[in-house]
């Protein structure tokens, strides 16, 4: 997302300081991961889990962040969606349709991998939408 | 939409940040509407006319007549 126009330096801080901690977690649960044993298998779950909470507070923040946008800046990140929606229906559509087909290596194509287009598909609607208004 | 908020903003020799800061929006929000790439909604509309204490017509004009219907463009020009 784009920096909040202003936004207090409270708000600021959780900005940065979310994402670091959700790259931290993600890094500590991978870790983890490979040193844990397969058995118990709950400090596997914690540790492939770990990263949830951060994000969880990450994508709150941007929620909140929104509402202290502009109007302008809500109509670019709402076509941002209006983009990114449907690239990402068209994409798990066609992943689920070539499911039929073939079996796709899930060591390119698992959830983990996937989900990584949909922020990417939003940054493509924002760079589609600012180009209209800049 | 037509608008004379560069005109505006130059007689009073504010920057767009000025402006934006004015009205509680940012600098490209007040860019996007001077150009034209952006119409307002109506709030922002009023506060943008009210910081030059101006009214909305005096600062917006449609564009060629826009959102006016046949009956009501003859009757502007007083035809029957």
């Amino acid at each position: 997302m784009t920096a909040i126009p202003n936004a207090p330096r409270r708000a600021r801080w959780a900005e940065s300081v979310f994402p670091a901690l959700f790259a931290l977690s993600y890094v500590v649960g991978r870790v983890a991961l490979d040193k844990l044993p397969l058995d118990p298998a709950w400090p596997r779950l914690v540790a492939a889990l770990l990263p949830v909470a951060p994000a969880g507070l990450m994508l709150w923040k941007m929620i909140n962040g929104v509402r202290r946008l502009d109007e302008l800046h809500r109509r670019v990140h709402l076509e941002a969606l209006v983009v990114a929606f449907p690239l990402a229906i068209l994409l798990l559509m066609t992943l689920g349709l070539l499911e039929l087909a073939i079996d796709l290596p899930t060591e390119d194509w698992s959830y983990r991998h996937v989900w990584v287009y949909l922020p990417f598909f939003y940054f493509v609607g924002l760079a589609i939408a600012w180009r209209r208004y800049k | 939409m037509k608008n004379r908020l560069r005109v505006l903003r130059a007689e009073r020799q504010w920057s767009q940040a000025e402006l934006a800061e004015r009205v509680g929006v940012s600098r490209q929000a007040i860019n996007a509407v001077e150009t034209g790439k952006y119409d307002p909604s109506l709030p922002l509309a009023f506060k943008l006319a009210g910081v030059f204490g101006r009214t909305i017509e005096e600062v917006f004009q449609p564009d060629h007549d826009a959102g006016l219907s046949p009956n009501q463009e003859s009757l502007e020009r007083g035809e029957q």
